[in-house]
């Protein structure tokens, strides 16, 4: 394992070359190249804005699009990735099948590069937290450790669906639908404390709220990057995640991260066959 | 030490045609009744395969199709893992397995260039530095800062040869790829081989082409059937493989001729001339027909190209004609290697002969033997009979064999057919004429000669100060 990692570790210039290659083919087509990125954020910032404070005016939030775009870029960072990265393997197939590289160096390169272009988004984020007023506090600070916990999770994600897509060539398509369902299961566009407490379904009381941090790793993600960068819906200024709640949320990630590596590396010596 | 060790290595690759590649399949499957499930095939394309490479050797790996060649260097390039046994490599590997793997077309030359460096494990400052190198190389200069897509398929080939072959490796495995662009592109990748060899580069190559192996590597394996058949001087190796190969040509060609022959019956009827008729009559016909079927049962060429008229395979078929009277019939032509033997194949620069076997149905004076030599796309090798070889017969009747033997085959490798005939001296009378009749194959064998149609017994001499003789060589 050790031996594997430090291999990986020898391949950080492929790693490199293959994010710029991506980023150069998705900004090479276009004058417009990277502002085009940001327009499927920025649209849907608008609609969120428009339907939540024009449209449901009741459900009032303070500097609605900040409150929507900070969770938005995160998830957008997210989904890319894990679509991209389900698909890896099998449309590098060419390489896999003539050139020996650690494998990994596939889906990694491919969460990235994503991440290079979340990066390149966040100065538009902080045009709107300028623009709203939204105070910029010390607890900034946190933003690259909640970069860091998400890069670890996405790229756990990552690595469990690209093995799985090897042998199920449906996990694209699957993950199209499942995507889409777990963007509204996680507070996006709408605040965890709309959330009840408890629900009684079929007279089980089931802690909504908490489940909802409990099962989804990327809703107490995108509530750590709320919290850090827009503060809360009523209005108090960012403040950084509770250390508990934060520090659950690190284990979790960390734990994909290393079961996503150990069932890659278990079934990646198959790939040259596979794909 | 060994840069290269292979223990006993086995790869068996499993089968399963109704394996679910999918989850809708999944899904779908595990609703159906397990009724009519396919059985798990499995293939084994190496089987205890053991050798080992030292630093700077030159390693050749031949064998038919499907011998488990490509299996073992994808297996050395740790592309694909062994079912058991191990393998250990050293060094920076290259492979060439397939060119332009991971060229994006999006990306100009200069670009994948340095990607499909970093793919092969060079760091960006030695790409650097050997860029401009890999670009002459390639004859690229003008193209290499536009998009690949828009590449011709062979400035495309050429990228991807000069990327792979510039990257500096310890262990170099090529798969077939010097087959390459044009032949003065193909002759530099083939320095350029020879060069890293010389630099100490350990190459282990695999290729159809004997002539390459044999320039190029020192010790050759031979794998058939997934299996190490042989391990030695290349030089050895080759000859036993080459004459393997040909056996194995020599018992196709019989087969073919057996399964064609059998159609002759009755065919000479069909074939006699005006005067057929008057020679049916004869009692001699009735016993030349008869000898004929007695020929078939053996698994000899004889009337081998009997049915071939309407063999597809056989662009010649039009020109199969026979004539003549049939008072003198050829009823069989065997062809003998060096050492007698029966052969549909035979050796450029060995001995040959052609046996004809006649029947003469009257006494037939003085009369002559031809035979003509045609190449499969029509071209007249050679031709010639015993008259003008001034070989006097002074009759022939009943049966017997004529003989036309050489020391020195000088037709190289192909295709070719003889025509055989009995005529009389003076060319007037033509009692039996088979053209384009009797197929026959000619393989290289032991000789380098190569180019050209023939082979010509030749020396050659060096002379650099004609006052004494140095260097001579055969040739």
């Amino acid at each position: 394992m050790i031996a594997k990692l430090r291999e990986l570790l020898g391949y950080r210039e492929l790693i490199e070359s293959l994010v710029v290659r991506d980023l150069k083919v998705r900004y090479k087509n276009s004058i417009l190249g990277f502002l085009w990125s940001l327009v499927n954020p920025l649209l849907l910032m608008t609609v969120f804005t428009v339907v939540f404070t024009i449209m449901l005016p009741n459900v009032s939030i303070p500097k609605f699009p900040v409150f929507v775009l900070c969770a938005l870029l995160p998830w957008n960072f997210f989904h890319t990735s894990v679509i991209g990265a389900t698909n890896s393997i099998v449309q590098n197939g060419h390489l896999i099948k003539k050139v020996y590289f650690p494998r990994e160096v596939l889906p990694i390169a491919t969460v990235l590069s994503n991440l290079a272009n979340f990066m390149l988004a966040l100065p538009v984020l902080f045009l709107f937290i300028i623009i709203f007023r939204v105070p910029l506090t010390i607890w900034l600070l946190y933003l690259p450790l909640v970069m860091a916990v998400q890069l670890a999770f996405t790229i756990g994600i990552a690595l469990i669906l690209a093995t799985v897509n090897v042998f199920y060539r449906d996990t694209g398509v699957i993950m199209e639908v499942l995507m889409q369902a777990w963007f509204f299961l996680t507070p996006v566009f709408y605040p965890v404390d709309i959330l009840p407490e408890w629900r009684t379904l079929w007279g089980i009381a089931l802690p909504i709220r908490r489940l909802t941090y409990i099962l989804n790793p990327m809703a107490s993600i995108i509530a750590s990057y709320r919290s850090v960068l827009y503060g809360f819906t009523d209005g108090s200024p960012p403040a950084p995640p509770a250390l508990d709640f934060f520090s659950r949320t690190i284990v979790t990630s960390l734990v994909f991260l290393v079961v996503g590596y150990v069932i890659f590396t278990r079934y990646s010596p198959r790939f040259g066959e596979e794909v | 030490m060994a840069i290269i060790t292979v223990a006993n290595v086995s790869k068996c690759f499993h089968l399963r045609p109704d394996r679910p590649r999918s989850f809708q399949e999944l899904l779908v499957n595990s609703f159906k009744k397990r009724s009519r499930h396919i059985p798990e095939q499995e293939f084994w394309a190496l089987r205890d395969v053991s050798f080992t490479v030292e630093p700077e050797e030159t390693l050749g790996i031949i064998g038919p199709n499907g011998s488990g060649k490509s299996t073992c260097l994808k297996l050395l390039a740790r592309i694909i893992q062994p079912t058991s046994g191990t393998i250990q490599v050293s060094g920076r590997v290259s492979a060439l397995l397939e060119l332009g793997a991971g060229f994006h077309p999006e990306l100009t030359g200069r670009e994948n260039l340095f990607l499909y460096g970093s793919v092969l494990g060079l760091k960006r400052q030695e790409m650097v530095r050997r860029f401009d190198e890999v670009v002459a190389f390639a004859e690229l200069e003008r193209f290499i800062d536009i998009p690949v897509k828009f590449y011709s398929s062979g400035m495309y080939v050429r990228l991807a040869f000069a990327a792979a072959i510039n990257v500096n490796p310890d262990v170099l495995l090529v798969d077939e790829v010097l087959a390459v662009g044009d032949q003065s592109f193909q002759a530099k990748c083939f320095e350029r081989i020879q060069e890293l060899k010389a630099r100490g580069v350990t190459i282990v190559f695999v290729s159809h082409s004997l002539d390459v192996v044999r320039s190029l590597c020192s010790r050759t394996l031979w794998l058939e059937s997934g299996q190490l058949c042989e391990d030695g001087l290349t030089e050895a190796v080759v000859a036993h493989y080459v004459q393997h190969v040909h056996d194995k040509e020599e018992a196709l060609a019989r087969r073919e001729a057996e399964r064609t022959s059998q159609p002759d019956k009755g065919k000479p009827e069909k074939r006699v001339g005006i005067e057929g008729a008057e020679l049916q009559q004869t009692g001699d016909t009735a016993f030349a027909r008869a000898s004929i079927p007695a020929r078939e049962g053996e698994p000899a060429l004889s009337p081998a190209a009997g049915k071939q008229a309407e063999s597809p395979a056989d662009p010649l078929a039009p020109y199969r004609k026979r004539w003549g009277t049939l008072e003198a019939e050829i009823v069989h032509v065997r062809f003998l290697d060096k050492e007698g033997r029966e052969r549909l194949l035979l050796t450029t620069g060995e001995p040959m002969t052609v046996v004809i076997e006649y029947i003469a149905h009257r006494r037939i004076e003085a009369p002559a033997f031809g035979v003509a030599f045609h190449r499969s796309d029509g071209l007249h090798m050679h031709g010639t009979n015993t008259a003008l070889a001034k070989f006097d017969i002074p009759f022939i009747e009943g049966h017997g064999e004529v003989r036309y033997s050489t020391d020195f085959l000088p037709l190289l490798e192909g295709t070719y057919y003889l025509s055989v005939a009995i005529h009389d001296t003076a060319e007037q009378q033509t009692y039996d004429y088979q053209d384009f009749y009797y197929k026959f194959g000619v393989r290289l064998g032991p000789v380098s000669q190569r180019f050209g149609t023939l082979y010509i017994p030749a020396r050659w001499e060096h002379v650099p100060d004609p006052g004494k003789r140095v260097g001579e060589a055969e040739g």
